[in-house]
């Protein structure tokens, strides 16, 4: 069975719509989603009405959170806080109950969803690090931890020994001995220097995983938010994918 | 026959209709009004009644008499006035406004001192609960896993998710049904989810500046608050 995993829409909704046309077209049946649906972006009450419409799990992130207003933004950097404002400002009751029965953590099979990580998900820590994701191994029993939250889409596994490497790959086949944490990149906001959304194939049957980027217009995203008053810089990240 | 509702943060303990000229309102005892309260003087104040009209005069008390929130000394009544003694208030109403029962035979009704002594005296236990937590608590009162939560937090969450701060029960609840929030001085609670609904004293709220004493339900759960700064 093949299971999508998307994360950090960041309510950039013409990329998730061009994820969501590809997902079907690779023939996944199921869409899991990892947190963070708003900030940003421009389209939030349409990004999040269309994951809870497509989506089996839907968890939140820290941006989804802080939106809720369950949180203060002073641990968001400058831009993210002003980005915060508008999408405070922008979004709908609606949105608000339907983010209210987003979860924080799930698992299915033997595999664990969490948008940032495992250890205490309502920290909004990072795994950046061979030695941040050491720390996490203990704090999942599935096999694969999916994560978002970084818009880094990389690879760490530990071995038997408790050796902890971490790779970037466009695929992976699951090894017996291992354990896994994966990041499945951001579809609306990619950091890699790849514009390109970016989201995650899992095949539960052979045991393996594919990375898919996928192309969506960026000057239209560009141009909603210049209309909407978003930064500047927020505006031309995603068309450099940093 | 002008009436007087007594109540004690806005409960009423009675309503005293009086044929009497003077009534005496007081901590002790012998007044026609009693008020047992650290906050009232002995001898607080009195209300005279001449023909159609009714007066407030303070008795150079210690916390003062308000009415409609405003310290006087001597006053004229008119319909409808709120005069505030301590944490009581004393509504003043020209003409009664139910039909008299359980008159005596002066015609002044009996304070339900009884009532007022549990009131009193839970408001004791719930200030040294509040002294005792440092600040503002949720009582859990039905269906809670607790029976004191300490409100320190800027924002906290109720609902039926795991990660919310306050567990709620009841099958039609959202993961996180609503949130507490300090805002300035003031404690409100928001409803956020759509699949249950939020009460405060019964009634369903999207949005409640809360008071001391307040019931909130939440699901099946039902918790009270208790203002920690009062």
């Amino acid at each position: 069975m093949k299971i999508a995993l998307v994360s950090d829409i960041h309510a950039n909704l013409e990329a998730l719509q061009s994820v969501l046309k590809d997902i079907a077209k690779e023939g996944a049946e199921t869409v899991h989603f990892l947190g963070d649906a708003v900030g940003y972006g421009c389209s939030p009450n349409e990004c999040v009405a269309l994951l809870k419409k497509m989506c089996d799990i839907r968890l939140l992130g820290n941006h989804d959170y802080a939106a809720m207003g369950l949180e203060a933004t002073t641990s968001f950097n400058q831009v993210a806080q002003t980005s915060m404002e508008w999408t405070l400002a922008n979004l709908s009751r609606k949105t608000v109950s339907l983010l209210a029965d987003f979860e924080m953590q799930a698992s299915f099979e033997d595999y664990h969803l969490v948008h940032a990580s495992p250890d205490y998900p309502e920290d909004w820590n990072y795994i950046l690090n061979q030695e941040q994701a050491a720390e996490q191994f203990e704090h999942f029993k599935e096999k694969v931890c999916f994560v978002g939250h970084s818009h880094l889409p990389m690879i760490f596994s530990v071995d038997g020994d408790g050796q902890v490497v971490s790779a970037v790959k466009s695929e992976l086949v699951f090894e017996e001995n291992k354990k896994y944490i994966v990041n499945v990149g951001s579809v609306g906001q990619p950091r890699d220097n790849d514009a390109r959304a970016c989201y995650v194939i899992l095949d539960t049957v052979e045991k393996c995983l594919r990375y898919r980027r996928v192309e969506y217009d960026i000057t239209a995203v560009q141009k909603k938010m210049r209309q909407a008053m978003l930064p500047d810089f927020l505006v031309e990240r995603i068309a450099v994918g940093r | 026959m002008p009436e007087i509702v007594v109540k004690y943060e806005d409960k009423i303990i009675e309503r005293v209709v009086s044929e009497k000229k003077r009534l005496t309102v007081g901590r002790t005892s012998d007044n026609d009004i009693v008020l047992d309260n650290r906050g009232v003087s002995r001898k607080h104040a009195q209300i005279e009644f001449n023909d159609n009209a009714a007066v407030i005069i303070d008795n150079e008390s210690l916390n003062g008499t308000f009415v409609n929130n405003r310290r006087v000394t001597e006053e004229i009544l008119r319909d409808g006035d709120t005069i505030t003694i301590g944490k009581f208030s004393l509504e003043y109403y020209t003409e009664t406004r139910r039909p008299e029962t359980g008159s005596g035979l002066d015609g002044t009704m009996v304070l339900n001192t009884k009532k007022q002594k549990e009131l009193v005296a839970r408001d004791r236990s719930e200030k040294e609960i509040v002294k005792r937590m440092g600040g503002n608590v949720l009582m859990g009162e039905d269906n809670t896993d607790f029976s004191e939560f300490r409100l320190d937090r800027d924002v906290t969450t109720i609902g039926k998710a795991k990660f919310v701060h306050v567990h709620a029960k009841g099958f039609l609840l959202s993961g996180i049904q609503a949130k507490i929030v300090k805002e300035n001085d003031q404690t409100a609670i928001i409803n956020l989810g759509r699949k249950g609904k939020t009460r405060v004293n019964g009634e369903e709220i999207d949005r409640q500046v809360l008071k001391n004493g307040d019931i909130i339900q939440v699901g099946k759960s039902v918790y009270r608050f208790l203002e920690g700064n009062r």
